[in-house]
């Protein structure tokens, strides 16, 4: 019939109109400032550098590798590598990155970032009130600004970010395994052959590698 | 006006109020957009002034559909070089007072299109833009947010004086050349006095 639709519709409406007098769950509208929607887990919006510590200098998991830059589509990412090295969460001397800089005014947000990252150390954030008038200065975000902290990260993909504490503490438990067999062998090695002297000192010492 | 003599005042039942700020509540609570979109944010666009987020509530809900109608230019999308020349034709069509949103990394800066041939790497090389959004594309609460910014500044702005908006100037530019169908770009690739030749710091 002609207009059982539109009727179908407005009654509906109606029932959400007045229905809302009595009950606050026909009332849809969220309040955005006071109140907001709550974000799914998966919710993405920008990238951000993942610190370990009190830190974020120090505890950057980030070792300026540069795959993320050179993986990004858009071209978004700009990353100097530094000269000297710095001990990673696992003790391992490592680059950082001098400057990181992720201009969102280009970025699209598709993770790739993040998937090809092997030090867990970008992952998306859920910040998304960063509208601004300043076209360039606003829009480019630094490694100050990008670095939240773990704590951060649990907070807002509690599931993700407890993967990747296990995955990493793994991956340390190994590296110290490893570098006690390799001492442990150093070890029997000196106290084996006790006669030359002066290398047996120095086994024990870079035995970490 | 002193804010604490006003707030004493309107313990007192006086409410006084300046010209300049019933003016600008007036210009931001009716900030009226164009209806118009260009691509995947406009979607967005739409689902900001439906009911869960209800762009009514900030004095923007009507939509107008013809320029000369409408306060804010949302630039929600992609804008290619062949839809350049309608927007900036638009712009010039709106009457004064009117604000440019740009909505979504396209219209900021030509997003992951930048490196193509085909899309113009942001609407501000043409007219001047109030607002950006960041996002691909934006959350509507991100919308909402840059309205409130947008908001705030028309708040901030003064009648008089040299930081006037520029309605009230005279001698300020009211109208934004429209670019023409180049041999191989736009022509010109960018107004004078709304895009500053960007300075490379290294």
């Amino acid at each position: 019939m002609l207009g059982e639709g539109i009727l179908k519709g407005m009654a509906e409406t109606a029932r959400n109109f007045f229905g809302s007098y009595v009950s606050k769950e026909r009332l849809t509208t969220v309040e955005y400032p006071e109140e907001r929607v709550p974000t799914a887990e998966n919710a993405r919006v920008f990238p951000f550098l993942v610190y370990d510590g009190a830190e974020w200098e120090a505890g950057m998991r980030c070792v300026a590798c540069q795959i993320c830059e050179k993986e990004c589509p858009p071209k978004c990412i700009l990353i100097d590598k530094s000269k000297d090295k710095k001990p990673d969460y696992a003790g391992k001397p490592q680059f950082y990155p001098t400057r990181f800089d992720i201009d969102i005014s280009v970025c699209m947000s598709c993770q790739i970032c993040v998937e090809v990252c092997p030090f867990e150390a970008i992952k998306m954030d859920t910040q998304f009130e960063l509208a601004t008038d300043d076209r360039f200065a606003g829009l480019l975000l630094d490694r100050k600004e990008l670095a939240k902290s773990n704590e951060y990260y649990h907070t807002i993909h509690p599931t993700e970010a407890t993967e990747v504490d296990s995955r990493l503490a793994e991956e340390k438990a190994k590296v110290e395994a490893k570098a006690k067999a390799a001492a442990e062998a150093a070890a029997a090695k000196a106290a084996a052959a006790p006669n030359p002297a002066p290398p047996a000192d120095k086994p024990p010492a870079g035995g970490g590698d | 006006m002193d804010q604490q003599l006003k707030i004493e005042l309107g313990k007192q039942g006086v409410f006084v109020t300046t010209i300049e700020e019933l003016y600008n509540w007036g210009r931001r609570s009716s900030v009226w957009p164009m209806q118009f979109g260009l691509a995947c944010c406009a979607i967005e666009m739409i689902a900001t002034t439906m009911a869960r987020y209800d762009m009514a509530r900030f004095g923007a809900e009507v939509f107008r559909p013809s320029p000369r109608q409408a306060d804010l230019m949302i630039v929600s999308g992609t804008v290619t070089k062949k839809m350049a020349p309608q927007v900036v034709r638009l712009y010039n069509q709106m009457a004064e007072p009117r604000y440019v949103i740009a909505m979504g990394a396209c219209a900021i800066s030509g997003g992951p299109f930048k490196q193509g041939y085909n899309v113009l790497k942001g609407i501000d090389r043409y007219i001047p833009v109030d607002v950006h959004i960041p996002g691909c594309p934006p959350r509507p609460e991100a919308l909402l947010q840059a309205f409130i910014t947008l908001q705030k500044k028309i708040d901030g702005q003064h009648l008089t004086g040299e930081d006037r908006p520029r309605f009230l100037d005279p001698n300020a530019q009211g109208e934004f050349s429209v670019p023409d169908q180049g041999e191989h770009d736009l022509e010109p690739t960018s107004n004078t006095g709304v895009w500053p030749v960007p300075i490379t710091i290294r």
